[in-house]
């Protein structure tokens, strides 16, 4: 198991080359790939399935294209990226992922529908529905504005049962 | 990632779209340019075939959502087919799978 190579406790996980990735980017449509392959990366190292691993990517995906459009409006822009994995006191494995941008401070809405009321096409707003699935899919969604920027930590607690799919024995 | 999308019309009225690659943020306007002919012609029915599309996002969604308007305003029918585990949940997820025909596999 991934804890046993680490430590029980999975100490020291998160500094290790297994545990997290760094990245700049910029906000160029074209850099959601590589974004995706590293969010992929993260997924295939928690033994994510192929339904938990697409949520995941999609989630990251769709916080990436928000900063993109409506954080800096398309234009060319610097976004830091950082996702690491982490075992919690349930010994649950988390993947954490953070973004942090230099663009105006934004504020995310989502739409509500599905809980009291069904959804029906009008409620696909743009913009509003990534936000929606961003929040159905992540256990934590976080924002903080920033002086010059934001700051977003979006944070997935595999399932299955405290050990992920398709986990090593 | 390039998207090729293919559309059959037949003389009933009926128009088959197959869509194979990504549906994304990136892709979903080639998507676009091929429905929004076919919702200004006289269609009766579009049907989209999606058993080529491994992912797709909330702009794919958004996408196909004008095909459901489209469907409504003219009452015609708007089908999608074949959709892979990966995208069917993201219909679910944004608890849209009951808002759209969503034929069975094969169907």
């Amino acid at each position: 198991m991934l804890e046993n190579r680490l430590g029980d406790s999975g100490e020291g996980l998160e500094d290790s080359q297994i545990g997290k990735l760094m990245f700049q980017l910029n906000t160029k449509k074209d850099c959601v790939h590589i974004l995706r392959s590293m969010v992929e990366v993260m997924a295939m190292r928690a033994h994510l399935g192929e339904l938990e691993s697409n949520r995941v990517i999609l989630a990251v995906d769709e916080l990436f294209a928000n900063i993109t459009q409506h954080g800096y409006g398309d234009k060319p822009g610097r976004v830091e990226f950082e996702a690491k994995l982490h075992i919690n006191h349930h010994r649950q494995k988390e993947l954490h992922f953070e973004f942090r941008d230099y663009a105006p401070v934004m504020h995310m809405k989502r739409f509500t529908c599905g809980e009291d009321k069904p959804c029906s096409a009008s409620d696909v707003l743009p913009g509003g529905l990534g936000i929606s699935l961003i929040h159905s899919i992540m256990d934590v969604v976080q924002h903080e504005a920033l002086t010059d920027g934001n700051h977003w930590l979006l944070i997935y607690i595999c399932k299955s049962d405290g050990s992920c799919e398709g986990e090593e024995s | 990632m390039k998207l090729d999308v293919r559309v059959e019309k037949k003389e009933s009225g009926m128009a088959k779209v197959y869509v194979q690659g990504d549906v994304t943020i990136q892709t979903s306007p080639e998507l676009r340019k091929v429905l929004k002919p076919l919702f200004v012609a006289k269609q009766k029915e579009i049907h989209v075939y999606l058993s080529d599309v491994g992912f797709m996002d909330s702009s794919g969604i958004a996408t196909l959502v004008e095909g459901l308007q489209w469907a409504r305003d003219m009452q015609g029918r708007f089908v999608l087919h074949d959709l892979r585990d990966t995208v069917r949940d993201v219909f679910r997820l944004a608890k849209l799978d009951t808002v759209f025909e969503i034929a069975e596999v094969g169907a």
